[in-house]
């Protein structure tokens, strides 16, 4: 104010309020001359108070600007026409100062003059632009995803299809888009799925299943395995569901082989009491040839060579057929009806070779004759001859192996007990984790009891250990009755 | 020597099998069908040669023969036939060179093979 003592009080206000605005704010006349500037424009531009004002825009504005923007064009229009130009685009870099972004404004307010506002939006802009960065990035990682990600409104209709469920299912975003997910599913399965997206429209947790994908470029179905989860607005309440879908082809031809080389290792352990078993019938069939070859022998001891060669080749042949039965079932894998007492008693048949060899008695103990699960009648079979397998390791010397099944309510309860070496505290715990074994180094996979766990969880069961040191093990399989 | 023969095995058919090959010996032919059995009877008769299988539902033959061994006063020819050891198994050699078995027959065998063992034996 001492600097100016000529000027009144409202100039000095106007002065200041111009001053304060955060946009630069310049007047210029007809002759395209600045009339005055705000202190925001020469602080971002870099200049004097003397350089600036009465001087030509031209003179004030980098070449370049003028020519990008064609600004004194826009200015002369603005005078011409009186019609304002609003929000308009400007790049400027003032010497030495990083680049900045403005919207600017050309405003008629006399005859004579217009003022130019330029509001510095390189912030804004910024933010807009990693805005737009993270929505790339999200949008990539969803499409370079190998699992199926879709998203789809809160009745089911599918709204978003990354690359992956292209792949996998033979069909494009634009075939799928706005139709339901469960139109995609399996027939049978078709109801189940629209129950779990009801289910999510009130469901905070995630939902996981599996179930087949059509795939109607070649008639087929995938097996997938989902997980369902709700997907929430700002305000927690649910808009749609999330789907991540992994391909479980690969992982199921995996645990395939696992089961099948796990079955060899358990066909190994066999193999000596199969010696035993076998070679018994094929002495009595070798020695009834060879008394048949003799002369002079009667007709009664003729027929009874050749009854012995019969029964005995019949035995011999039996215990190949367990055996076979054995190492090949796992090939199937449909769940179908099961008598739970046939496969045990099939499998007691398989081990019993083995348990003779190491003097062990085996009990059988049931309730009733039949008892029918649904199951894969190879891979129960293989939970069971693992399990007896280990049962009789664990009885080096001798000792019994019970088997007790009780049907309880809507399960049946298959209790293995052995009189054997038991299981430490601190192991129990461990006894079904992949790699987990008792046995000194190549002896044993340590895979056995952490495959019969997944079976008898695809099988919908449980399966538990009890035992102390020194006191024998209980294992205990729980299966739901069909 | 004495005529008693025992021949020990579980399965039934490799009892007849071996009878039927050493009946023509004139020999008297005893059968048991546990270790126990086995043990029983070698305590109470006196036998001349036993026909020994490797595994028996309650004890293993090689467990029988060294029960004879410290038991048995008189003792008796000890033959293990077994389709679980092999001719140059380690424990079937062990056995030999203590003394618990005198020789050993693989199953299935030649009818001529056992009977030769047996002669060898009585002679």
């Amino acid at each position: 104010m001492s600097e100016n003592p000529t000027k009144n009080s409202f100039e000095i206000q106007y002065e200041m309020l111009l001053n304060a605005i955060p946009s630069s704010v310049l007047m210029v006349d007809r002759k395209l001359q600045i009339l005055s500037v705000n202190e925001n424009f020469l602080i971002k531009s870099q200049r004097s108070k003397d350089a600036t004002v009465g001087r030509p825009l031209a003179e004030v504005f980098p070449l370049v600007i003028l020519q990008s923007t064609g600004i004194e064009e826009s200015i002369r229009n603005v005078f011409h026409t009186g019609i304002a130009v609003k929000g308009q685009k400007m790049t400027y870099r003032a010497p030495g100062v990083p680049l900045r972004i403005y919207y600017y404004s050309i405003l008629p307010i006399q005859i004579d003059q217009i003022i130019l506002i330029m509001e510095d939006v390189t912030e804004q802009f910024r933010l807009s632009e990693e805005v737009r960065r993270v929505e790339r990035h999200l949008a990539s990682v969803v499409e370079s995803a190998s699992d199926i990600v879709l998203s789809t409104d809160i009745d089911g209709r599918i709204l978003t299809w990354n690359s992956a469920a292209e792949k996998l299912s033979g069909l494009s975003t634009q075939e799928v888009y706005g139709r339901y997910f469960f139109d995609f599913c399996d027939l049978s399965q078709k109801q189940m799925v629209q129950q779990i997206f009801q289910r999510m429209k009130t469901s905070n947790a995630a939902h996981t299943t599996e179930f087949n994908l059509l795939t109607p470029s070649n008639s087929g179905t995938i097996l997938i395995s989902w997980v369902f989860s709700p997907m929430k607005d700002d305000y927690s309440k649910t808009v749609g569901t999330v789907v991540v879908g992994r391909d479980l082809a690969e992982r199921r031809k995996l645990e395939l082989q696992l089961r099948q080389s796990q079955k060899l290792t358990a066909l190994g352990v066999m193999a000596g009491g199969i010696a035993h078993e076998i070679r018994n019938p094929l002495a009595v069939c070798s020695s009834a040839a060879q008394f048949l070859q003799e002369n002079q022998i009667s007709d009664d001891f003729q027929k009874e060579c050749a009854k012995k060669i019969q029964a005995n080749i019949q035995k011999a042949s039996a215990i190949i057929e367990n055996l076979l039965r054995f190492a090949r079932s796992s090939l199937d894998t449909e769940m179908v009806e099961v008598d739970l007492i046939s496969v045990l008693k099939e499998t007691i048949d398989l081990v019993t070779n083995q348990a003779k060899v190491q003097k062990i008695k085996i009990h059988l103990s049931l309730q009733k004759n039949n008892i029918v699960v649904s199951g894969v009648q190879g891979l129960l079979q293989q939970v069971f001859m693992n399990i007896f397998l280990n049962a009789i390791n664990a009885m080096p010397t001798g000792g019994v192996l019970s088997v007790a099944i009780n049907t309880v309510e809507d399960r049946v309860i298959v209790r293995v007990i052995d009189t054997g070496v038991g299981i430490a505290a601190g192991e129990l715990d461990k006894i079904f984790d992949p790699f987990h074994t008792s046995s000194p180094v190549g002896q044993g996979t340590g895979l056995g009891l952490s495959i019969c766990y997944s079976i008898i969880r695809q099988h919908l069961g449980s399966i538990q250990a009890e035992s102390r040191l020194g006191q024998g093990a209980a294992i205990i399989v729980t299966l739901p009755l069909l | 020597m004495n005529k008693n023969v025992l021949i020990v095995d579980d399965e039934p058919d490799m009892c007849w099998v071996v009878s039927q090959i050493i009946q023509l010996q004139g020999l008297n032919v005893f059968t048991a069908y546990t270790g126990e059995d086995a043990c029983f009877k070698l305590s109470k008769g006196d036998f001349s040669v036993v026909f020994l299988d490797a595994k028996l539902p309650d004890m293993d033959g090689l467990d029988v023969a060294r029960r004879i061994h410290t038991m048995v006063k008189e003792r008796p020819q000890v033959v293990l036939v077994s389709g679980y050891h092999y001719r140059d198994d380690p424990v079937v050699r062990n056995a030999q060179e203590e003394g618990i078995i005198c020789c050993f027959l693989a199953k299935p065998f030649s009818n001529e093979e056992l009977l030769s063992i047996l002669i060898a034996l009585s002679s």
